[in-house]
């Protein structure tokens, strides 16, 4: 039977770590049984080269050195893999495993788990008798926030992906349907960073067709990511905005304000950012609400319990949308 | 079931924690590392397959009767067990996820500070594997003021009464509430037992209007907390049948709403089928689609919705007489 991946990689990575001199793949193929048994000498270079990618994943620095022969040797030093000493106490480290569970994104959940692996190893006083994930959600008000359950959700495909792409400065195409749009097109992207709000991933980077700054909605991503080669044209900002971007989409941060006749009773939220309400009569009040991007569409959905007075323009296309409606 | 690549993580660890714990419990170090039991032997019944040496020979020599663990030879590797830097990705996922979690309005400010003081020190520990942390984040919403009523009515057990905004029917109901949970998956809700419609309910803290806290003690009924990993709505099989036609202009329905199908259509639009328990609901979206979609079926919800639209036509109509008669401009229409 072949020897289990998770052994091999462990006998690389011990090996690697416990030398004091650079090891040539020829010693390491020697030493590792895993590595003997594979006798072709194609699929073990395949094999070591994406063994060492894993270990790299996993946090190992593994140097390459030249060695006097003229054959690579290779080390995972002993000073540049040792966690620095980090004291956390009990709090910090309670704050911090509770934190630890909100990824609902399986590589993110995995990595944050094993960050929290090392920490314990390393002696970070974790309180054992809560670790368990078959208990903890029992209500007990211990912990951060009480009892909130925050949860990051990543189910669109290509986060990962761009997650990693974003990580290694990769540049990327996708097809991407821009929400009004009839067909997907094809984008090419140098990822900057990824933000999640209100539960959905947004991705900014340099778009090279348009040759501006881009925000993308991932769920309108319709292909899978596709790496490119080379590196990035354009220097990537030390702050990316992707929040104010879509706020403007949401058609938050109005700077004008409407002014909209509401029934009473009616409206809720329409009510609560009001900025002044004024009864009209037994039915009706007048109010002054923010006037963004989008409030035309919001207002409709209110059909006849709201009459747009001012501006003209938003009372037109209120209208116009109604008239759509009525048409059938 | 774990992969390679966690397990090799995990044993990676285990090497470092066991050294330090000589004769550890099975039980112990399964909870403290979130494994079986199972799991954890399994890793164990490799750890002695795994040499230290080029030359071979120099097996980790860790064995377990079940019960604990002992590693005979660990005096002669400090090397292999020394405590392993973090990962660019373990950097990531914990520090994004701390950061965001920070944010919450309603979190103890006691519980804020430890984790921004973890933070701190994390960055510190990770060195440039903190670099790449920052591109990503995560920002939850909730409201401050009803999160903490929320909080202290769970940690009290107390009964709570809320004046809720519902959208679908666009009106306030006041009702009692045992809460269950507070959880936080884009927007923040938490999860009660509503004495009012006699059943587990959502909220949404940013839809709660008022809210207050009640001496009676609360007593939702024993429930299976609800898996939320496939999502918040989750329509049932025998909820009513609603067929929606929207244009490319209109596409965003199905990104908002879970559906059973969507059918491309000619014109770039989408035949959207979905189900829902309260069909009259869907009339704010009907009006809100505009010319960028109708309702196919039911013919009742339709209807409805085109005669919300006459309904407010005619209300402009008169308002329009009524404004042009008390300003005397604004030549609309």
């Amino acid at each position: 039977m072949a020897i289990a991946k998770a052994e091999r990689l462990m006998n690389l990575a011990l090996c690697l770590m416990n030398t004091h001199r650079p090891l040539t793949k020829r010693e390491l193929r020697a030493s590792i049984e895993a590595y003997r048994e594979v006798t072709s000498e194609d699929a073990f270079n395949r094999m070591f080269e994406r063994d060492k990618d894993d270990l790299r994943e996993l946090g190992l620095v593994i140097e390459t050195v030249d060695a006097l022969d003229g054959e690579t040797g290779y080390v995972a030093r002993r000073d540049r893999n040792r966690l620095p000493e980090i004291a956390l106490d009990a709090e910090e480290a309670a704050a911090l495993a509770l934190a630890a569970k909100v990824w609902q994104q399986a590589r993110l959940a995995g990595a944050a788990s094993g960050a929290l692996q090392k920490l314990r190893a390393a002696g970070v006083p974790f309180d054992d008798s809560t670790a368990d994930p078959a208990e903890g959600h029992g209500g007990s008000p211990q912990g951060v926030g009480g009892v909130i359950e925050p949860r990051i959700p990543a189910h669109e495909p290509a986060f990962e992906p761009l997650m990693l792409a974003a990580r290694d400065r990769r540049p990327v195409s996708f097809d991407y349907r821009k929400a009004n749009a009839i067909r997907p097109e094809p984008r090419h992207v140098e990822p900057w960073a990824l933000e999640c709000w209100r539960g959905h991933w947004y991705l900014a980077g340099w778009d090279r067709d348009r040759q501006a700054g881009r925000v993308f909605r991932l769920s309108r991503i319709t292909s899978r990511i596709r790496s490119r080669g080379g590196s990035y044209t354009v220097e990537v900002p030390d702050h990316v905005d992707v929040r104010q971007t879509v706020e403007r989409w949401a058609g938050e941060g109005a700077t004008a304000t409407a002014r909209i006749r509401l029934r009473r009773g009616a409206g809720y939220p329409l009510r609560a950012r009001a900025v002044e309400t004024v009864p009209v009569d037994a039915e009706w009040d007048d109010l002054e609400i923010p006037y963004g991007h989008g409030l035309d569409a919001w207002l409709v959905e209110f059909g006849p319990d709201v009459i747009v007075m001012e501006p003209a323009e938003l009372r037109a296309e209120v209208v116009d949308r109604l008239r759509a409606v009525a048409k059938g | 079931m774990s992969n390679a690549i966690d397990q090799t993580r995990r044993m990676l660890s285990l090497v470092t924690y066991l050294r330090e714990r000589p004769g550890a419990r099975v039980s112990d170090v399964a909870r403290a590392f979130g494994v079986s039991e199972a799991e954890l032997i399994g890793d164990l019944n490799v750890l002695p397959m795994c040499g230290t040496s080029f030359r071979g020979g120099d097996l980790l020599d860790i064995d377990t009767d079940g019960e604990r663990i002992w590693w005979h030879n660990a005096g002669g590797n400090a090397d292999v067990a020394q405590p392993l830097r973090l990962a660019a990705d373990e950097a990531t996922a914990l520090l994004v996820a701390a950061r965001a979690v920070a944010t919450l309005p309603g979190l103890r400010e006691s519980d804020r500070q430890a984790l921004l003081r973890a933070c701190a020190k994390l960055e510190a520990a990770a060195g440039e594997a903190a670099g790449a942390s920052a591109r990503l984040s995560v920002t939850f919403e909730s409201e401050g003021s009803v999160f903490a009523d929320v909080d202290r009515a769970i940690a009290e057990r107390r009964r709570l009464w809320i004046r809720y905004y519902s959208p679908s029917r666009d009106e306030l109901t006041e009702r009692e509430v045992d809460p269950i949970r507070l959880f936080a998956v884009g927007h923040t809700y938490f999860e009660a037992w509503c004495r009012l419609s006699e059943d587990r309910r959502m909220f949404r803290l940013d839809r709660v209007a008022e809210i207050k806290l009640l001496d009676e003690a609360s007593d939702p009924p024993p429930i299976e907390p609800r898996d939320l990993s496939a999502g918040l709505v989750q329509p049932a099989g025998d909820d009513p049948e609603v067929v929606v036609e929207v244009g490319p202009g209109g596409r965003w329905v199905a990104e908002y709403y879970p559906y059973d199908s969507a059918e491309e259509q000619p014109d770039g639009g989408l035949r959207i089928t979905l189900r829902t328990p309260d069909p009259g609901s869907l009339r704010r979206l009907a009006l809100r689609l505009g010319r960028d979609g109708r309702i196919v079926s039911p013919r009742a919800l339709a209807d409805s919705a085109r005669q919300a639209a006459v309904q407010a036509l005619t209300a402009y109509d008169e308002a329009h007489d009524a404004h042009d008669a008390h300003d005397g401009h604004e030549g609309e229409d």
